[in-house]
């Protein structure tokens, strides 16, 4: 039952998209973060039933590709493996409201805010393989302004799950078009796929770049090239 | 359950006879001989089963023939049972920090010599970091086969212990996709160093220092689980013997292919070098990036590790170490 939960705030729900906003009402007549709240205090409970449960599957992991299991090196592995896991899929535990309640300001600001060369790791949920890049970020503010770092986080949540790139760049656009209601926005995010880099086709130094350009910076090629421009490396 | 996790069992408690006699037993069962049953045209894979009962023993050690290959129940010829001391699975190498248990003493012999255990006593009680290099393939493709439906059924596990569903259209095939891309990932497993060197060591007289640098270098870090890559540099002062240079790159892609520890996979690739060629020296340089440091953990995104091994001449003459890692760096 909790993974249709994860997989419905991944926006995913076997193919078809699920937009849901934390303030409405279910079917049980309570606020949807409410609600929320209340299964995460639940699923608390049995968060170490779920780390052995990674750690046994860890165990038979190491066992199936031939290691030794009890080899000094390896004594703690599997849990050190599952922690790490979990770690890096935390996005799914995180929501946009938890983290930007506070910073939404009103200021009468309407040229482009830009934040770029944000680091950027995620893991491929074809192979459980990483990839990690940068992201730049643009948006035209209509009367109000995130702060910074709040842009960041947002990265962060959606990066930190089992990912493909074109939907994390479009989750990403979504997630700040929802929060600030700007004139635009723009997500660019270049990255390494390590499922490429080190298997399969094995090519060092390819990178993927998708993007995604939300309102203004879609209708108005001139906004779209001074982004474009003003992230270029030099 | 399978055969080569029984195999496993069965060394970690020490029981390597009963595991030799348990290896060829599910090998015949497995394997049928190719091309009769002469000597020396068993399988490969019997061959490789009389090897498993002692991991410590090197290739040239092997009974070279076999005259009777594949008999069903048949137990291990008993000059096979005398590392029996070779329980702990030695599976990535010898520097694990487990405590080695003594062989029998026996006369030291020329390790080329095809006499099973005696070479490799010797050769260990003398040195147990040098043996390494001879260690035996413990994984083959059958194996490789045989692990995948046990592999993906861990690997969904995973999927649904971390929240997701693992019936959505981009999850459907995943544990698979995972389980064969950790199996690449590991593959130094699968091979040995003896394969990929054979042909390409070749008489020169050539002293001077031989390097080649900035080979790609992609590995697991063995606690987390979660890539390494980087860089590594070698450089040899060879003693009329010279190697092939794309093997070089081959010897790190066999040990680097393994769940590793920077410093245990620059030692042996450097101690590897050192059995194959016999030179005057060998440094190892690696430089590489732990995304365990840099995805969880510290988050340090641009911080290196630097690891070296420096052996013979390399060790022991500044002025050489001192070119060695000028020219690296240049």
């Amino acid at each position: 039952m909790d993974y249709q939960q994860t997989s419905e705030i991944n926006e995913i729900c076997n193919g078809k998209v699920v937009t849901k906003h934390p303030n409405d009402l279910n079917e049980k007549g309570i606020r949807e973060d409410e609600q929320q709240h209340r299964e995460k205090v639940l699923k608390n409970l049995d968060d170490s039933t779920k780390l052995s449960c990674l750690e046994s599957a860890y165990t038979s992991i190491l066992r199936e590709l031939g290691e030794d299991v009890g080899r000094e090196g390896l004594l703690r592995t599997p849990l050190r493996a599952a922690k790490a896991m979990q770690f890096l899929t935390k996005g799914y535990h995180e929501t946009t409201q938890d983290i930007l309640n506070d910073a939404i300001f009103n200021e009468n600001h309407d040229e482009m805010v830009i934040v770029k060369d944000i680091d950027l790791f995620s893991l491929c949920e074809h192979h459980l393989v990483p990839f990690f890049g940068k992201v730049h970020i643009a948006y035209i503010p209509n009367k109000k302004v995130v702060g910074l770092s709040k842009l960041a986080r947002i990265v962060e949540i959606y990066s930190r799950r089992l990912q493909v790139q074109e939907r994390l760049s479009k989750q990403i656009a979504k997630a700040i078009t929802e929060v600030l209601e700007p004139a635009g926005v723009a997500v660019v995010v270049e990255a390494v796929h390590m499922c490429m880099v080190m298997r399969g086709v094995q090519k060092m130094n390819s990178k993927t770049v998708t993007s995604v350009m939300l309102g203004v910076f879609q209708e108005d090629p001139k906004t779209r090239k001074e982004f474009l421009a003003l992230t270029r490396k030099n | 359950m399978t055969a080569p996790r029984g195999l496993l069992r069965l060394y970690k408690a020490g029981d390597a006879e009963a595991a030799g006699r348990v290896s060829l037993r599910v090998h015949t069962l497995h394997f049928t001989p190719r091309g009769g049953s002469g000597p020396g045209s068993a399988p490969e894979s019997t061959r490789r089963s009389a090897t498993h009962a002692c991991p410590h023993r090197g290739f040239y050690a092997r009974p070279m023939e076999r005259s009777k290959p594949s008999q069903l129940g048949q137990k291990e010829q008993p000059r096979d049972r005398d590392d029996s001391g070779a329980g702990d699975a030695v599976l990535n190498g010898l520097f694990d920090g487990m405590v080695k248990k003594p062989g029998r003493p026996v006369a030291a012999s020329q390790p080329q010599a095809p006499t099973a255990g005696v070479g490799e006593s010797a050769s260990r009680t003398t040195s147990a970091v040098m043996e390494s290099w001879r260690e035996e393939r413990t994984r083959s493709l059958e194996d490789n086969q045989s692990s995948l439906p046990g592999l993906a059924a861990a690997y969904t596990t995973i999927l649904r212990g971390l929240g997701e569903d693992p019936q959505r259209q981009g999850l459907l095939k995943t544990p698979w996709r995972a389980a064969t891309a950790m199996q690449f990932f590991t593959k130094g497993y699968q091979e040995k160093i003896i394969d990929v060197l054979n042909d390409a060591i070749f008489d020169e007289d050539h002293d001077e220092m031989v390097i080649v640098k900035d080979i790609d270098m992609f590995s697991m870090c063995e606690h987390h689980l979660v890539p390494i890559f980087g860089r590594v540099h070698i450089g040899y002062l060879p003693n009329k013997r010279v190697l092939g240079l794309s093997k070089l790159a081959r010897i790190v892609e066999i040990y680097s292919r393994r769940l590793q520890v920077q410093e245990r996979l620059t030692k042996q690739i450097a101690v590897a070098i050192t059995e194959a060629l016999k030179p005057a020296g060998v440094g190892v340089v690696i430089e590489a990036t732990h995304m365990c440091m840099v995805m969880r953990g510290v988050q340090k995104m641009n911080s290196k590790t630097v690891t070296s091994t420096m052996l013979g001449v390399f060790r022991e003459d500044p002025k050489t170490r001192d070119e060695f890692l000028t020219l690296i760096r240049s």
